[in-house]
């Protein structure tokens, strides 16, 4: 039943301890993991948005510039000079000092046939009347082509612009290198993953991707933006390997091509991760110490309220034991006051009857006979009766009221050794030892002297009648102890090696009349009037005994002041 | 010499009539009142010198029979007789006048040497009064000259 009470307590006890703490520790960590983790997507995707701003500005500049690097020579120089092999090789070279991203330069004239041309290839007298890019040019005045393969077989993209005046319509094309091209969005690079790359409308990429994906393959992760849609878009998809990612799209010239800038979202919240595992293990650490001490405090407190209940047990049970014994106390204090009357009677009545056989002997009335010694021993045993009854009366009255007493200071240190004075003779003549300890810092106790020593030699008698019961006249030994103890009370222990007081007497041992003593030897008043002296003292008196080994009687005492 | 008188007040019967008997066998006179009142009552018709007086009895008990004693009677002299073998009690009856107290059960022997004490008491008191009587009535010479001016 207690049991349960103390295992339901010690379940409370430790769930609080564990979950008080361990709530708001998680709490904490889900909370800073879920800003930190928003505040990094949100920062990478505004710093990739403006990365992608940056590249399609510059991508477009460097686009418009070699479209007007074209438009500067077909506004610059005639027909005829550039129709000229060598004076358009001398052309191509100037332009390749300003941007080595110019391979070739061709000149066609309206019907599309290639009438000059200056670079590694063989092209001149091809005829292009047919091919897509030079009906538009022809149409809008220029054209950026998409990346092919064209008559050499090799991944390009062509810028071509046209002029038409007096001379007649021409059309000049160069083809840029798609290595510096491709170079503008490789530079590209954020973290470990963070790459750059352009698609067509189609999804076919326009540069190389660092992360696999050759010129003129089709895009294998299916992006979509719409082109209708302005700015730039942001998202996250998952990747044909299964890993998210971060995009950012925007289109760009004339939304024939889409600039992409991608990055792992792996790789953003790498650092992120670290630090993640090391509160992970902080947090398992912290637990595990939380749950640790959630049980070392469980256990220590449960075991203090086992013991706190158990005191509390222990000293109702004194105090039962007390009122119980005041109790008895009152009672037989009454008892023996109502029986003094009848004692007095008798004991009248007796008087009267010695006068009267004595009278009656004076006078010769009666004769001396044995009959008349065995009445006389009767009275005479009547008498001795009478006044052993009055002792018994007397000594309940004394236990029950210790009427007034004056309290003085007390010190144990020249009072014991007085006490046991007056004992010494009758110990050493049953070869008795009497050792004293007696501390020099025991404090003075404030009491009735006579009283304490009424207690002391009361206990000193028991003890000495207890070793004479076990040793006859040699061996016993006594000893008395003052001594401060540990609460603070003054603490005086009388200790025998004599006979011991058996278990179940030793229960009854503070009752009055109760004594293991022959009949006629002891009133069993001795100890319970001590207990009442004690108590009215203020303090208490306690015995341990082991029967056959002794017994010793403690009583604490308060300290004067 | 003056014969000492004795009045036991105790609500035993038994015990006054065996206390008298034994008494006269001494040859002392013992009168006996069974409780308070019947002892103030008796008190007015004798000249008694010692009265000996149970603590507790019913009715008017000990301690305000001796008060009321000592009121009507100051001379006398009250020994307390008491069950409770406490300094106590024993205290309270002397603060308010007794002589002495004796404790139950009490013998004969002690009894009466108590009572002698408290007559021997009674008597010197009773000389010092007599004393101090004849002085004031014996006027000094001087006095009556002073009177006669």
């Amino acid at each position: 039943m207690k049991q349960d009470r103390y295992a339901t307590m010690k379940k409370t006890i430790l769930a609080c301890m564990i979950l008080v703490p361990v709530i708001p520790f998680i709490l904490v960590l889900g909370v800073g993991y879920y800003y930190f983790t928003t505040s990094l997507e949100s920062s990478t995707i505004s710093s990739m948005k403006r990365i992608i701003e940056d590249h399609r500005q510059m991508i477009d500049s460097f686009l418009r510039e070699r479209k007007a690097d074209l438009e500067f020579i077909l506004n610059s120089y005639s027909y005829d000079t550039l129709a000229d092999p060598e004076r358009l090789s001398d052309i191509l070279t100037q332009l390749q000092k300003k941007s080595s991203a110019f391979v070739d330069l061709g000149l066609f004239n309206e019907d599309g046939i290639h009438v000059n041309y200056s670079g590694p290839y063989q092209l001149a007298g091809m005829d292009y009347g047919q091919e897509d890019w030079f009906k538009q040019v022809v149409k809008e005045g220029y054209y950026i082509s998409d990346i092919f393969m064209g008559f050499r077989m090799l991944p390009h993209f062509i810028i071509a612009v046209t002029r038409a005046d007096a001379e007649g319509k021409r059309v000049l094309r160069a083809t840029i290198d798609t290595h510096t091209f491709s170079g503008l969005v490789k530079k590209v690079s954020i973290g470990k993953t963070g790459e750059g790359y352009i698609l067509n409308a189609e999804g076919v990429f326009q540069t190389e991707r660092r992360s696999g994906g050759n010129l003129m393959d089709t895009d294998p992760d299916n992006l979509r933006h719409d082109p209708d849609e302005p700015g730039t878009k942001t998202f996250t998809q998952k990747d044909l390997r299964g890993e998210d990612s971060f995009f950012a799209t925007t289109w760009m010239q004339e939304k024939k091509w889409l600039l992409v800038v991608r990055q792992e979202k792996a790789d953003v919240f790498r650092d992120l991760r670290s630090a993640a595992y090391i509160i992970a293990l902080i947090a398992v650490i912290g637990g595990g110490a939380i749950i640790v001490i959630a049980f070392y405090l469980t256990h220590r407190i449960v075991r203090r309220m086992e013991e706190m209940d158990s005191e509390k047990d222990r000293l109702g049970e004194q105090l039962i034991q007390a009122g119980r014994l005041a109790e008895l106390g009152e009672m037989a204090a009454g008892f023996a006051h109502e029986i003094n009357n009848p004692l007095q009677i008798m004991k009248s009545e007796q008087t009267l009857i010695q006068t009267i056989l004595s009278d009656l002997k004076e006078k010769g009335r009666i004769e001396e006979s044995e009959d008349l010694a065995e009445l006389e021993d009767s009275v005479r045993q009547i008498t001795l009766q009478t006044d052993r009854c009055a002792e018994i009366t007397r000594s309940i009255l004394r236990f029950g009221r210790q009427g007034e007493s004056e309290a003085k200071d007390v010190s144990l240190q020249t009072f014991i050794p007085e006490v046991v004075a007056m004992i010494e003779k009758k110990a050493g003549v049953h070869g008795i030892r009497i050792e004293q300890e007696l501390a020099r810092d025991a404090p003075p106790v404030y009491v009735d002297s006579t009283q304490l020593q009424q207690v002391l030699l009361n206990l000193f008698n028991n003890a000495i009648d207890a070793t004479i019961d076990k040793h006859g006249v040699e061996g016993g030994e006594i000893s008395v102890e003052a001594a401060r103890s540990d609460d603070g009370k003054v603490k005086i222990t009388v200790q025998d090696n004599g006979c011991g007081i058996s278990s179940e007497s030793l229960d009854k041992i503070f009752s009055p009349f109760f004594t293991t003593k022959p009949v006629g030897k002891g009133t069993g008043l001795g100890l319970s009037i001590c207990y009442g002296i004690v108590g009215n003292m203020g303090g208490i008196m306690e015995v341990s005994s082991e029967q056959g080994i002794g017994t010793a009687m403690t009583i604490r005492l308060p300290p004067s002041g | 010499m003056e014969k000492m008188t004795i009045m036991l007040v105790d609500d035993e019967e038994r015990f006054l009539s065996t206390t008298k008997k034994l008494l006269s066998r001494k040859g002392i006179d013992l009168l006996t009142a069974l409780s308070g009142a019947e002892a103030l009552e008796r008190l007015g018709f004798h000249d008694i010198h010692v009265v000996i007086l149970d603590v507790k009895m019913p009715g008017m008990d000990g301690m305000t029979t001796l008060r009321e004693i000592k009121r009507q009677y100051p001379l006398t002299e009250v020994i307390m007789l008491t069950g409770h073998a406490t300094v106590e009690s024993a205290v309270e009856g002397l603060k308010s006048g007794a002589t002495d107290y004796l404790m139950k059960p009490a013998d004969i022997e002690e009894l009466l040497e108590k009572a002698e004490e408290a007559f021997e008491k009674r008597k010197r008191l009773e000389e010092k009064i007599r004393v101090a009587q004849t002085r004031l009535s014996m006027k000094s010479p001087r006095e009556i000259l002073r009177e006669t001016e």
